[in-house]
Parts: structure tokens; sequence; C-alpha cells
């Protein structure tokens, strides 16, 4: 009897061995790496982009909001409201951790907290200001159901806004489709719901309406529309004190 | 067919409110060469007076006596903006007309009127009249050298600029150390430019340092000798949590002049050199509740005493008036000490406190408030409630009343009135 083995022997003895190669991941999905590619889906480094707010109370009565941002970086971002006119010229600065709200009639930037909300209803300063989720967020944990990974969001610092956050991200698109803020006792604050997938070009493909609501707001909605946002590059000097009431020059 | 109709729409509402659509048309928002907007603004106020107040002596011994005072007041403001190439001209024009029980007042000025010139992200140079806010005080700012005083009852009113030729030079690191912006400025004094500032024919150089380092808002500032004294300061201000920012202010002046009255009625005028400081906090609560608490001692306020014989002296000279007629002495106080003491904090240590709770019960846009002024000598205070209604776009409608508290010769139960309602309605566009 010879020693040799058969092929057929061969392919039958390694099929346990292939059974559990396929049983088991490639690799462990990094969350981290994950979120980045969120981050890098939803907008370029460096943009300017505007935005339409939307405040809804129960009995449908609408409030809007225009806003012209720009963003450098991983934390530089510059907000300045363009209508309705009680609010145009004020400004919102984010450098980091620290946000300063700049209004026309006072004349000085004055420090604010995120989160306070400078147009009332849902949204806070931290939702109309926000960095790079994984500048702020690390990943804890990453699950998989059909057609969504679920990523556990813990902030990084206590600077930040919400302590914890839980986002359903479309396998396909590598794009958000909800994300729950939640405080560090575990209460819900909100829940940011977003839709209509569009092309700004530039390679930018991403959601274009973002809708909130809150527990703490029953029947009371906000929403947030995108327009126009592009790359575009901007000195560090715009995002300065000095420079917030002139935001209006850039665009 | 009725019902039937109701049973149909019933259905069909749902459906239509799950699929509302949103409009956003970017392009009614690009940019002008030409911008301009403003606001139109109508006040009421009625005024309670105390007929035994110093102030109200002082102020209306020579008008029939009155308890009430009624106010009524329309004004405009208008902003413009025009755009050429990196220049910018700005102005900003006041109007307001006034009827009241003695009659009535206009008054229309430019509160700011400059052209700008931006050659590039790092540098800007100003020229003309322009509104300046040194400080990071919310109801004082003790280091406001080159801006008039704000309003403690209303911080955030718009105020009238000085003339100044200003350069505005920044840098940014990435570094702990953030920013760096120097702003050196003049602010000069002739026959017929700022005379409110100070006495004529000085450049008045003054010239302020800013840097962000460690996440700290620092400001150095300085004002030279000229049409006032050399002045000096620094400010700060940062956050200590998501909730939670802490600010200060303090300023040395240079013999800092104001007149006192002694209490066989001689005024003379005192020249010392003082030191004011300011420290505040802001915080928000987990249920929206805004806290704004400042503490403020002002050098070159009034001591207790000073406001006690003030009082005491405005109380004889008018008793001394009603007797004999004799409004000489009455007279020489208003022209020497009015002007000093009707400020609405000239003494020397006060605390303040604002409250105010953001959107309550779910009423969106509405925001009431408490806002209490404390004269920590004397224990005199007044205390103001708020409401503040946002819900109508470009609206703005304000309710307040003030009530003044205190015993006789303290600050507060010495102003001319003990009550003060107002209701503002401010339209923009």
């Amino acid at each position: 009897m010879s020693n040799r083995l058969h092929p057929r022997s061969f392919l039958w003895g390694l099929l346990p061995l292939l059974a559990l190669l396929l049983a088991t991941p490639a690799r462990a999905l990094d969350g981290n790496a994950l979120l980045k590619q969120l981050d890098h889906n939803l907008e370029p480094e460096s943009y300017e982009m505007y935005r339409k707010l939307i405040n809804i109370e129960p009995d449908g009565k609408k409030k809007e909001y225009v806003l012209y941002t720009v963003k450098k970086g991983r934390d530089k971002m510059v907000a300045l409201f363009l209508d309705p006119p009680s609010d145009k010229g004020r400004a919102t600065l984010r450098l980091g951790d620290n946000m300063w709200l700049y209004i026309p009639n006072v004349g000085k930037p004055l420090r604010i907290t995120s989160l306070q909300s400078v147009v009332g209803g849902v949204f806070n300063n931290a939702d109309i200001l926000a960095l790079d989720y994984s500048v702020e967020y690390n990943v804890d944990k990453v699950e998989e159901t059909g057609s969504s990974y679920i990523l556990s969001l813990k902030a990084r610092t206590a600077a930040v806004a919400y302590d914890r956050l839980k986002v359903w991200v479309d396998k396909a698109t590598v794009l958000p489709v909800t994300i729950e803020a939640y405080a560090a006792s575990g209460l819900l604050i909100k829940a940011l719901h977003f839709s209509d997938i569009k092309d700004f070009g530039g390679g930018i493909k991403r959601p274009s309406v973002m809708e909130t609501d809150s527990p703490l707001y029953k029947g009371y909605k906000s929403v947030m529309l995108y327009s126009s946002l592009r790359a575009r590059s901007f000195p560090d000097e715009v995002f300065t004190l000095n420079y917030l009431p002139r935001a209006g020059e850039l665009r | 067919m009725r019902r039937l109709f109701c049973a149909c729409l019933s259905l069909w509402l749902p459906s239509a409110a799950a699929h509302e659509s949103y409009s956003f048309d970017v392009s009614q928002f690009e940019k002008k060469p030409f911008e301009f907007n403003g606001y139109a603004e109508l006040k009421a106020e009625q005024f309670t007076f105390d007929r035994r107040a110093a102030l109200y002596q002082l102020g209306f011994f020579d008008q029939p006596p009155r308890d009430d005072f009624d106010r009524g007041t329309g004004s405009l403001q208008l902003e413009g903006l025009y755009r050429h190439g990196i220049a910018t001209a700005h102005v900003l024009a006041y109007g307001s007309y006034t009827h009241d029980d003695t009659g009535n007042d206009r008054d229309t000025r430019f509160y700011e009127a400059s052209v700008s010139v931006q050659p590039s992200s790092h540098a800007t140079y100003d020229l003309g009249k322009k509104t300046l806010s040194w400080g990071k005080g919310y109801a004082w700012n003790p280091i406001g050298f080159v801006q008039r005083a704000k309003d403690p009852n209303d911080p955030e009113l718009s105020r009238e600029g000085f003339v100044i030729a200003d350069g505005d030079f920044v840098r940014s690191f990435d570094s702990t150390l953030k920013t760096i912006a120097l702003t050196p400025l003049v602010v000069p004094t002739t026959a017929g430019i700022n005379t409110d500032f100070g006495t004529a024919d000085h450049l008045n150089p003054a010239a302020k340092v800013y840097f962000l380092y460690a996440d700290t808002d620092i400001d150095l500032m300085m004002l030279g000798a000229g049409a006032k004294s050399a002045r000096y300061g620094v400010d700060f201000s940062r956050n200590l949590g998501t909730n939670l920012e802490l600010h200060g202010e303090w300023a040395h002046i240079t013999d800092a002049a104001r007149p006192v009255v002694d209490s066989a009625g001689n005024i003379t005028p005192v020249e010392a050199s003082a030191t004011s400081y300011l420290v505040g906090l802001r915080y928000l609560s987990d249920s929206l509740l805004t806290t704004i608490l400042e503490y403020y001692y002002n050098g070159a306020g009034y001591s207790e005493g000073e406001m006690r014989t003030f009082s005491s002296v405005v109380h004889d000279a008018y008793d001394q008036y009603q007797a004999t007629g004799n409004a000489m002495p009455l007279t020489k106080l208003r022209i020497a000490l009015q002007p000093a003491m009707a400020k609405p904090n000239p003494g020397r240590r006060y605390l303040y406190l604002r409250l105010s709770q953001q959107e309550p019960f779910d009423i969106l846009y509405f925001t009431p408030a408490l806002t209490t002024i404390v004269n920590a000598d004397d224990r005199s205070y007044s205390v103001a409630p708020e409401l503040l209604y946002t819900g109508v776009t470009n609206l703005e409608l304000r309710f307040r009343v003030f009530w003044l508290h205190g015993a006789r010769l303290t600050d507060f139960g010495e102003k001319q009135n003990d009550r003060r309602v107002e209701l503002r309605a401010r339209y923009y566009f």
C-alpha cells in the first residue's frame, strides 16, 4: 500500500478546515476605521456648504434658518447665519472644544457651551458645529445586521456634548442612517435620521436631509437640509475671533 | 357624502405628513455687493416715581410733581454694507422719536460709518466711526477703555462708536498657543471729532493683544494718556466644561477723576488711581436654565459713605428749595454730580445675577428670565422679571418689570423710580 495521499482523500481532509475558515470572518471589523470612512464619505476634510434648519412645532408651524458653514481640518469650523433677518450676521466659531457666538449688536464674540442652542428647538450648538465623529468619539462595539453596521460610540472627553452615540451605518454606502445620542446617565437626548442621498459633485455623495426628534421635545422636529457642499481650503486665520465679524466675506 | 369626504381626508392626511418634502433654493442667498437690513421698534414704558428719592428731586425739582411718567418710543435701526474688491463700507444708523409726559424728542445718529480694507486673511485696516467692544463681562466691562459704557439693564443693546483708525493683525498656530492678534488703534479727539471721548487735540493711542492659549481667551489692553488718563488691563475667558464658562477682567486707571460732595455741600474733584475688576461665570443646567453671575468691584465708583452724603445733601437742598425757592444748591449739584450719580451703577461693589430658562414647558422660542443687580455695600437692589418670545419669524416681543428696593440714602433706594414697566416689540427686516 502506497503511503502517497490520494488527491481525493486530501480534498476530503481539507473540507473541515475550509468550513472552519468560512465560518470565521476574514478579519474582525475595525470600528474606528469604519467611523473614519463614514466621516470621509459625509464631508471632505475642508469644505464650504449651505444649510437650512427648519424647526417644526407639533401644530405644523415652522421657523427656518439658513447658515453658511466652512470647516478646515479636524476641529475648525465657522457657521454664519444668513437668514432670517433677526439672526442675520450671527456667527459661531468652533476650535476644538472651544465655541464662541458673535452677535452683531453685542459686537464681540462670547464663549458659549456646546449644549446651548443658538436657534432654539431640538438642534443645539454641538449639532450645528458638529465635528467629524471620529474626532470626538471612540468606537466601543460593532454589531452587524442584514444591511447595517451598528456602532456604539463613547465620547473621547467630557467636553463632548453627547456621552454616547449609537450609529446605524448602511453597509453598502458606509453612510449613517440613524444616530441616537445619549447623555452619560443613559437618557436618550435625540435621534438623527438621514435620508435623500444626493450627489454634490466632486465625489461627494451623501444624505442631503437630516431629521431630528427628541423625547425631551415631544411632537417637535428639526430638519437640516444640505446644499452646495464642496471642498475648499481656507487659511487658519479665518478660524479666529478677530475674523468672526467678517465671516460673510468668505462667501 | 361629507362624512365620506372627511374619512377620505383623514386617511390621506397622515400619508401626506409622512412624505413631507423640503425645499432649499440656495441661489436666493448668494453674496451680493450691497446688503441692507435693520429693525423697527416700538417701546412703551411706565415709570412709578419715588418723590422722596434724591435722583427724583435732583432731576425734577423744577417741574410739576408727578408720581407716574409714561414714555413711548418708536425707533429704526438701519444697517448697510457695500463691498468693492478688498474694501467694505459699513453704515449703522439709528433714529428714534420719543413722546412722554414732558413733550417730544427726536434723535438721529450714525452709530457706525467706516471703511475696512482686508488685503489678506492676516490683516484688516478700519477707518471711520466704529463700535469697539472690549472685555468679557456680560453686565459691565471695566476694561472698556475705548467704548461707551453698556447699560447693565440691557447689555446687548447697540451702542454708538467713536471715530477711530485701527489695524488688526492675526496669526494662527498649531500648538498650545493657537491664536495671537494685535489691534493697535487711535481715537483722535478734536473740536469736532469724538468730543464726548475726552478733551480735544489728542491722538489717544490704544492697543489690544489677544491670545488663545491653552483653550483660554486672554486679552491685554492699554490706552495711552491723552484725552483721558492712561489705563491698562487684562481679561480672560475659559470653558470649564460643556456647560460652564468662567471669565474675568482687571483694569487699572491712573488719575481717575470724579466729583465728590461733602456734608456741607462743597463739591470737589477727587483724582486718584483706581483698580477695578470683575469675575463671572455662565452656567447651563441640564434643564436649560442659564445662570450668569458676576461680581464687579469699581475702584473709580462712589463708596457707600459718599453715596449717602450725596443723597443727604440733595435732600437738604431740596428741602431748602421747597422752603425758600432757592434753586442754586440743587442746580449746582445737578450740573456737577447728576451725570455721575444718575449712571445705572455709580457705586463701588455690585453683584449681577441673571437666570433665564430656555423654552420651559416645551414652549419653543419662549424665554422667561429674572435679573437682579445688588449693591453689595448697602444691600439695595433691583429685580427684573422678563418674558421674551421670538416664535414669529423676525418679530421679538419682550415684557419686563423693574422693581427697585432699598432704604433711604442707599443706591437703589434713591433712584428716581421705584418701578418701571416696559413692553418692546421689535421687527427685523
